[in-house]
């Protein structure tokens, strides 16, 4: 546990130390959506996305409310554009996945690796956000806890983004 | 009577995935934010001491202002006096306080009130802002989703009014009731979704109850209904309102709704 600390520790500093202003260009985000099994409220999450000019298409599981939303090239949308739309319509995020080139990931300081895992891939990761909002409200009181050493992560910092990378 | 009731019971407790879309009461989540719906409400209601139906028919537009705040406006048109005119409206919100979701449940609280005006005789003991009586209506309501079976519950605080301008509110009956509904819902059709095309059929069952404060006369009524999601878009419902015990008067408390409805979705932001 220690040397995970540590590490988060060399990371967090490194990130801090390369910190740029640079926005990660997300070119897909995978949501579950909370709250819901009638059609009609999920079309009603679908709409919503469908209404921000950067999103290319959307793919709905309606069996598990999952969304798979791809992204026009170049767009500056960040994760919280996505969670205030599933709230929009009525709902809540369980579970959020953001993919985006590894490079992009490495130079935003608003990632914040909450363990230290490698990126298998060199060119797109997929990272998932554990940060309030992001999570089921079950799952982010256990986190609480897990993440307790973690100093950021408490703070609901609505820029920052304390993510695992899982792929 | 009884029978149904169980069966319908029955029918709804068995675990599948459930439906909050109620007929004739509101469930404590709202619509989504910037939506615009519109509802042409329809009711032939069997007139108890004469011969024949009364017609009302209420459009309604509702608005999701935020993802807690909605806002409704209803016109009331009835044809209990010969012929079809318009009676009056009606102002509701309804405001979400509370809500925790899981991956396949919610719990949600909202509180709402609603004011109506109506020109209409007043000619039964029954305190019914909508399409009756001139009043306003507050009160909460709690939704819990478990396992995917959807219960619906409101308590509610209801004072009529004079129908100005022509009658007043007799002072022989009491102006003031509390209101209490129960309501359960469940999907029938498609057992397994595929695509936001599909018909959704619902299948539902609501209780209404009233006591006049003043001299604890109620009433309870029981409403099954079946509903059409068409398109994921539009909505059908039909039901049926049955008195089951009464101690007060009413002139018309049995018969039908249908309803029509359609969702803007991203009107405004």
């Amino acid at each position: 546990m220690k040397k995970i600390y540590n590490t988060y520790i060399l990371l967090v500093s490194i990130v801090l130390l390369v910190s740029t202003t640079a926005n990660a260009q997300i070119s897909k985000v995978e949501i579950r959506a909370t709250g819901l099994t009638c059609s009609m409220c999920s079309n009603a999450i679908n709409k919503q996305f469908k209404k921000l000019a950067e999103v290319d298409s959307v793919a709905t599981d309606l069996n598990t409310n999952t969304f798979v939303v791809y992204l026009k090239k170049d767009n500056k949308l960040s994760p919280n554009v996505f969670k205030e739309s599933v709230e929009k319509a009525g709902f809540f995020v369980g579970s959020f996945e953001v993919t985006m080139p590894l490079e992009q990931l490495k130079s935003n300081s608003n990632y914040i690796l909450i363990e230290a895992n490698e990126a298998k891939s060199n060119n797109d990761v997929v990272v998932r956000i554990f940060d309030k909002g992001y999570v089921t409200e079950k799952e982010y009181k256990k986190l609480l806890k897990s993440y307790s050493k973690t100093a950021t992560y408490a703070l609901n910092n609505e820029a920052d983004y304390h993510i695992k990378i899982i792929n | 009577m009884r029978k149904v009731v169980i069966i319908a019971f029955i029918i709804l407790s068995q675990n599948s995935k459930a439906q909050e879309l109620f007929v004739v009461t509101e469930p404590a989540s709202n619509v989504p934010a910037g939506s615009l719906n519109v509802r042409l409400g329809q009711l032939l209601f069997k007139e108890k001491f004469e011969e024949g139906y009364n017609y009302h028919f209420m459009p309604e537009l509702t608005w999701g202002m935020n993802k807690n705040l909605m806002l409704r406006a209803t016109a009331f048109v009835s044809n209990r006096n010969t012929q079809l005119v318009i009676e009056g409206g009606s102002f509701y919100t309804k405001y979400r306080f509370f809500s925790t979701d899981d991956l396949n449940s919610h719990f949600r609280l909202a509180a709402f009130g609603r004011y109506s005006f109506n020109n209409a005789d007043i000619h039964q003991e029954t305190i019914e802002i909508m399409g009756h009586n001139t009043g306003f209506e507050t009160g909460i309501v709690a939704t819990k989703l478990i396992k995917k079976v959807a219960v619906s519950s409101s308590v509610s605080f209801e004072k009529a009014l004079d129908n100005k301008p022509n009658y007043t509110f007799p002072s022989t009956q009491g102006n003031n009731a509390t209101n209490y509904t129960l309501s359960i819902g469940k999907l029938m059709y498609p057992k397994k979704y595929t695509n936001y095309k599909q018909t959704n059929i619902n299948l539902m069952v609501e209780f209404l109850g009233q006591t006049i404060n003043e001299n604890g006369k109620s009433y309870l009524d029981v409403i099954p209904a079946v509903q059409f999601i068409i398109n994921s878009q539009s909505r059908i419902d039909f039901a049926y309102r049955q008195e089951l015990y009464s101690s007060m008067l009413r002139s018309a408390p049995n018969g039908f709704y249908l309803n029509f409805e359609y969702t803007f979705f991203n009107v405004s932001k």
